[in-house]
């Protein structure tokens, strides 16, 4: 069985590398969703920007990274620090902060590899073709409703 | 077992013995400088190929391995490791930062010494990696440039670590060659120390200091910053800075109780994960002296693993005899003169490149040298080596481990620091600082 059967989200959704991080979180706030991949001109995946990457650029710098401050209680009610950035959001591009390192499903992925994939990965995925363009946005919610309702199917017969 | 005199026969291809050596300390070296490979790595294959080609047993490798260096540096890691989940740096930072009511330049001032007090009781990487992330926050709370703050902190973790036994890498395979003891380098190098970090302060002052200004609002805010929030474990707060200050009050002592300082960081350690582990069950504890353990640095106590046995190579051949005998031949047996062409060589070499490999090869190298001058002029060389090497490292962004792990951390942070702008300022001041400890070494030894 592959992900093939699976109807996962369709690339309806989706944005240009070009696009600002303001656009990004605005049609993710519109749409409800965490998650949007990126596309090129010809529908070419190439990234996915999330609302925990905008979150990420928001705080403050110096609790960042793997060295980074694993506390800020001490600085209190510092809300500033969290705004200061906001403005930033309408220059900067998804293609300087997008998650590119996230893996990608195959067409015809074999769906116990894609369960996994899926729950090392706290976001959906992106189905691309063999031709590079996008297929769509596997979630593990698709999933999980998948296979339920493939054993329900089953019991009944 | 083999005598050295029957292992000397046995060097592969029957080829010399000095030339074998020398082949492989170049090469290793050479590569370390060229950063392709992994330090601890090169200085591994280094040793083992100074093993396997017949210049050196086994046994006589792990000879030259100064045990007493890797255990201090082991046990102070370990110490550090666990403390620094106590939020007790951070703790200090927030006290000095409203000890000056956030006033930007008081601000810098302070962090400077709390970097330096630290970096002189502990690891200078260590310290710049829990000041730095703390100074960029008060920094962006301010709404100033962390520029000046960052430079300060790699100058003053430099300077500080020169001022005791166990500030920096140099000075822990010093002292432990030597059996110079911690207060020999309390009372010799500290004072040129804090000399050395007042003059610092100066033109940084002149270029940036007098121009740092921050809104009362903003200042306001930094003022409300609250410490005590800052410490998450208060039963781990107490354990560890006890341990270290029985750790430290050792050191001080370690000459009259007889006891090497490897022993007494390594104690200090077993006794610090015994207290973390009082009342824990076995998977707790397991689990938790792992990490303790995961936090040791080993990519540096290998590197010193490997370079001490590749140092051992060329020190059995011969070949630091003769260079010790070539240096004094050069400057006429003036132990003045040698002093001062140490301080200045080593001040230009760790500059330039990682100190601890130029350390390494030089101990053994003044250490020959004492055929020619007293045991009182010897200790003359020791200091000029310590300031040269341990100060040089301020001269480039590459000069010290420290300084890379501030402008890591920059970086990430969006606020790089560069190469050569860095080098325009840092390099002169490191000169200054080169210039007054030989007013100090002439004053004071010569």
């Amino acid at each position: 069985m592959t992900i093939a059967h699976i109807p996962y989200r369709p690339p309806t959704l989706c944005l240009k590398p070009d696009a600002t991080l303001m656009e990004a979180l605005r049609l993710m706030l519109e749409k409800g969703v965490n998650h949007v991949p990126l596309c090129d001109g010809d529908g070419r995946y190439c990234g996915v920007i999330s609302t925990a990457t905008i979150l990420q650029e928001l705080i403050p710098a110096s609790a960042r990274g793997e060295h980074g401050l694993s506390d800020l209680k001490f600085a209190g009610d510092a809300t500033r620090l969290l705004t200061a950035h906001l403005h930033d959001l309408e220059i900067r591009m998804v293609r300087d902060v997008a998650k590119t390192a996230t893996p990608v499903l195959e067409e015809n992925c074999p769906t116990l590899e894609a369960a996994l994939l899926l729950t090392h990965n706290h976001a959906p995925l992106p189905v691309v073709g063999a031709d590079g363009k996008l297929r769509g946005m596997l979630s593990r919610r698709a999933l999980l409703d998948y296979l339920v309702s493939q054993a329900e199917a089953e019991h009944a017969r | 077992m083999h005598g050295s005199a029957a292992n000397l026969s046995q060097v592969i291809f029957g080829l010399s013995p000095l030339l074998v050596s020398l082949a492989v300390f170049v090469l290793t070296y050479a590569v370390i400088v060229t950063e392709k490979i992994n330090r601890s790595i090169v200085a591994l294959i280094g040793a083992g190929v100074m093993i396997f080609s017949g210049v050196l047993h086994q046994t006589e490798a792990f000879s030259g391995i100064d045990f007493n260096t890797i255990g201090l540096l082991t046990g102070m890691m370990v110490l550090v490791a666990i403390t620094q989940k106590s939020g007790v740096f951070q703790y200090v930072a927030i006290v000095a930062t409203k000890a000056v009511k956030a006033d930007p330049w008081g601000l810098l001032v302070m962090l400077a010494v709390v970097t330096a007090v630290f970096s002189a009781l502990l690891d200078n990487v260590t310290t710049v990696l829990l000041i730095a992330p703390v100074t960029l926050l008060i920094t962006d709370a301010l709404r100033i440039n962390p520029y000046p703050y960052l430079f300060s902190i790699i100058f003053a973790s430099n300077i500080g670590g020169t001022a005791t036994l166990i500030g920096d890498p140099p000075n822990i395979m010093i002292g432990s060659a030597t059996g110079l003891t911690f207060n020999d380098f309390l009372f010799n190098l500290a004072p040129l120390a804090a000399v050395v970090f007042l003059l610092t302060m100066i033109p940084i002052y002149l270029i940036w200091g007098r121009k740092l200004k921050a809104t009362a609002e903003d200042r306001a805010q930094v003022m409300a910053f609250d410490e005590r929030e800052a410490i998450t474990d208060k039963l781990l707060l107490k354990q560890s800075l006890s341990v270290i200050a029985l750790v430290i009050a050792g050191f001080v002592m370690a000459h009259s109780i007889h006891q090497e300082p490897g022993t007494i960081a390594m104690f200090g350690a077993a006794l610090l994960l015994l207290l973390r582990a009082f009342g824990k069950d076995a998977e707790t504890q397991s689990h938790e002296t792992h990490r303790s353990f995961a936090e040791v640095e080993w990519v540096t106590i290998f590197f010193f693993v490997g370079l001490f046995v590749v140092v051992a190579g060329v020190e059995k051949a011969g070949a630091l005899a003769i260079l010790a005998e070539r240096i004094v031949a050069l400057t006429g047996g003036d132990y003045a003169v040698t002093a001062f062409a140490i301080l200045w060589v080593s001040a230009i070499a760790s500059a330039l490149v990682d100190n601890i490999p130029f350390v390494a090869t030089m101990i053994p190298v003044i250490q020959n040298m004492g055929a020619t001058f007293g045991a009182d002029q010897l200790e003359t060389l020791w200091w000029a080596l310590a300031l040269g090497a341990c100060l040089g490292g301020n001269g480039t962004l590459v000069g010290a481990s420290a300084n890379l792990v501030v402008a890591g951390f920059a970086e990430r942070a969006g606020q790089p620091i560069r190469f050569l702008p860095f080098m325009l300022l840092a390099f002169p001041l490191m000169l200054a600082s080169m210039a007054v400890s030989s007013v100090y070494l002439y004053l004071r030894y010569l």
